[in-house]
């Protein structure tokens, strides 16, 4: 007990960004952190934020930049080992793939392993990796809950708001979706729940089913072509569909639903050249709700542009990762010092059925808080 | 020792100002080695790791692995060509490679009928996928000698052909785009796996260091003593000239492009074992190090020169700044300026060679 006490102790100073003489980590302590792109937004805020904490708790670090290529990051991570790194911090470029996982773990040897962020076990292989090793541990959130809680969002804002913006006035919302990344579970629950949960809402409220707005798309998304889930392809999805569904048309999209906030941003971006968000009070507004709750977003929703994201903690991911990192550097068994950091704060729990993966809640945000 | 006596003798009986531009030619031509040098030096000096045996043999792996897609595209700069389409081929034979090696046991297969993993297999789905590249190296090799079309715009046409294909061949059997896992073990342990192992430093050798060494074996071969080789830089050089001297152009070409698939193919068949698991974006854009190793390496777009040694010699120095880079600490963000100044800096010493001799 009273070691746990410490623990939590320690933790806690760490968060508080004030690092005492407790449990230190060793001296010869570099952690290596492998990112698996620079250019991803969330990320990025989650790299200042983990940067900064890390100079804060005074643990020697180096970012590196896997850019979006597995085989650069095993690459990576077989040269930090030789370079004598003494905990590894992993962003996973291929999500949800135990085999990835492992050939990481094994480059890594002996050395233990903070993944983050993207899966390590895809559907139907829980415990694969996570319960196979002992000096690893996963950091992350809880996939479908950013869908369910998109989902939930949406079907609020809409049955409060149905008839506005139900803009040809059928009785039936008509919605497009831009999904991520297809082999990434975290966007493959976003594409199901939001829509799925918005559904359940409007039906139990006693309206009609969102609608996709192009009948002969059967997959009823539009996916970034390159895994990346950026603005770019959301923008070129959503020209190219507003030359085909306008109001003149009378079949306008009447609703969008995107993965992540960039490509939320980007369909802004095309429904703002076509006259529409333009946050000026007089142009009519599309609801486009993202997931992260990225700067930019904010902003767009402080400009009225955009209706609601889902908050990813970047501050409490950072959080997270530097204490388990400094309770692991300082010799504590990885199980414990997930334990530990899950004790510090509400935001984080220990996820049902493991010992070393730990979750980073999500909230919803719709601009109200600050 | 004659050749040095001659060479001191020819260099004493240089006037002053030819005995400056000696040096300073002498320098610029092997700007390239001699910052290479210090540069491993510098990093050396500033961490010790870099030069551990682990570091070294680290560094020997990493370039094996990036070996056989520049070994093939050297062959199409050498054409005064290029290929976009080498990183998509690569993804779609480490794919094929993925799924027709996948373990037998596992839940979810992207072919349901396929023999166990034996050594027969193994080699069978290499050289299927050898095959699948080579024929798209057909393609663009016909197109290219056929319509006199830049391989810019071939290959940049069959890259998106090739992409396309990849993501239909991953939502085979309900695999709706995912990774391809679950690569089985005997395919990892006879590709990937140690060949051999120095208990002293702690590092093993993989298989595929010694297949690319093979390779590296063979197309020195091809390009230094076959016809088909000397038809290759005859074309590069001067594809008049050649078609004069009855060299068969379009064969060539078109060989040239087949050969260059074939290697992309073998290169995908490593990295899936190597990964373990591929997805739809693997190989994007693997070409650029690739065609930027050949032009460090002195295979020049002007077409018609270059040869094996260089080429191994640039995926080298493009590995070794990748790892010393790392080692020095340098912020990513800075690593890819610093990377593309290097490059930059290489093919503008190439460059001045050939300005040099005009």
């Amino acid at each position: 007990m009273k070691k746990v006490l410490a623990l939590i102790l320690v933790v806690v100073m760490v968060l508080a960004l004030s690092v005492t003489a407790y449990a230190e980590p060793a001296p010869d302590t570099k952690v290596a952190v492998f990112w698996y792109a620079f250019s991803d937004a969330y990320l990025s805020t989650v790299r200042a934020e983990l940067d900064a904490d890390f100079e804060a708790a005074g643990i020697e670090y180096q970012d590196f930049d896997s850019n979006n290529n597995q085989g650069t990051q095993l690459e990576q991570v077989q040269t930090a080992v030789t370079n004598g790194f003494t905990v590894l911090v992993v962003n996973l470029v291929t999500s949800g793939s135990a085999d990835a996982a492992q050939q990481i773990i094994e480059a890594a040897g002996d050395v233990p392993v903070v993944f983050f962020n993207r899966a390590i076990e895809g559907d139907g292989e829980e415990h694969t990796v996570l319960d196979a090793f002992e000096n690893i541990s996963f950091i992350g959130t809880d996939a479908p809950e950013a869908g369910h809680m998109q989902g939930k969002m949406i079907g609020d804002f809409l049955v409060e708001n149905f008839d506005a913006v139900d803009l040809n006035g059928d009785g039936k919302i008509s919605y497009a979706m831009f999904m991520g990344d297809a082999a990434n579970v975290e966007a493959i629950y976003r594409t199901q729940y939001g829509v799925e949960d918005a559904d359940a809402i409007l039906v139990e409220n006693g309206k009609p089913e969102l609608e996709y707005f192009d009948a002969s798309n059967s997959l009823k998304y539009q996916l970034d072509p390159n895994g990346a889930w950026s603005s770019a392809a959301a923008f070129d999805f959503m020209s190219v569909n507003l030359a085909g569904y306008n109001e003149g048309n009378g079949n306008m999209i009447e609703l969008v639903i995107a993965n992540n906030d960039d490509m939320a941003i980007g369909s802004i971006s095309a429904l703002q050249a076509a006259g529409y968000n333009l946050g000026d009070g007089a142009s009519t507004k599309i609801p486009v709700f993202g997931v992260d709750a990225t700067q930019v977003a904010k902003d767009a929703i402080a400009d009225d542009t955009m209706t609601g994201t889902v908050k990813q903690d970047n501050v409490g991911m950072a959080n997270a990762i530097c204490g388990v990192v400094y309770a692991v550097a300082g010799g504590e068994a990885v199980a414990d010092a997930v334990a530990a950091v899950a004790e510090s704060d509400e935001i984080f729990s220990v996820a049902e059925g493991f010992a070393n993966k730990l979750f980073v809640a999500y909230a919803p945000y719709t601009g109200a808080e600050a | 020792m004659s050749y040095f006596s001659n060479k001191k003798q020819e260099y004493q009986a240089l006037d002053a100002r030819d005995r400056r531009r000696f040096w300073v030619d002498g320098l610029l031509n092997n700007a390239l080695y001699i910052l290479m040098a210090i540069f491993i030096i510098f990093t050396a000096v500033k961490n010790t790791n870099f030069v551990k045996p682990g570091s070294i043999v680290n560094m020997i792996t990493l370039a094996a692995v990036s070996l056989p897609m520049a070994l093939g595209i050297g062959g199409c700069i050498v054409l005064t060509g290029t290929d976009l389409s080498a990183g998509r081929v690569f993804g779609l034979a480490a794919g094929m490679s993925a799924a027709f090696l996948q373990n037998r046991a596992a839940s979810k297969l992207i072919f349901e009928h396929l023999p166990a993993t034996t050594g027969g297999w193994i080699l069978v789905v290499l050289l299927m996928v050898m095959a699948a590249g080579a024929v798209i190296g057909m393609v663009n090799g016909f197109f290219v000698a056929k319509f006199s079309l830049h391989p810019f715009i071939v290959t940049l046409a069959t890259q998106l052909i090739t992409y396309g294909v990849i993501l239909m061949f991953f939502q085979i059997n309900g695999n709706g785009g995912g990774p391809i896992s679950n690569v089985a073990a005997e395919f990892k342990s006879a590709v990937s796996g140690p060949c051999f192992r120095i208990e002293k430093w702690n590092v093993s050798i993989p298989w595929y260091v010694i297949f690319a060494v093979i390779l590296v074996v063979v197309m020195w071969f091809i390009w230094n003593k076959t016809r088909f080789g000397k038809n290759m830089f005859a074309v590069g050089s001067n594809m008049e000239a050649a078609k004069v001297s009855g060299v068969n152009v379009f064969m060539t070409t078109v060989l040239v492009h087949t050969l260059a698939g074939a290697l992309y193919g073998f290169a995908g068949f490593v990295e899936a074992a190597r990964l373990g698991s591929v997805t739809a974006a693997t190989g994007l854009n693997n070409e650029c190090d690739a065609i930027a190793a050949c032009v460090i390496g002195g295979v020049s777009f002007v077409g018609g020169t270059g040869n094996i040694g260089g080429i191994v010699l640039g995926v080298f120095v493009l590995r070794i700044i990748f790892v010393a880079l790392n080692m020095l600490g340098i912020n990513p963000n800075l690593q890819y300026i610093i990377k593309g100044a290097i490059i930059l800096a290489a093919c503008s010493l190439d460059m001045r060679k050939y300005l040099v001799r005009k």
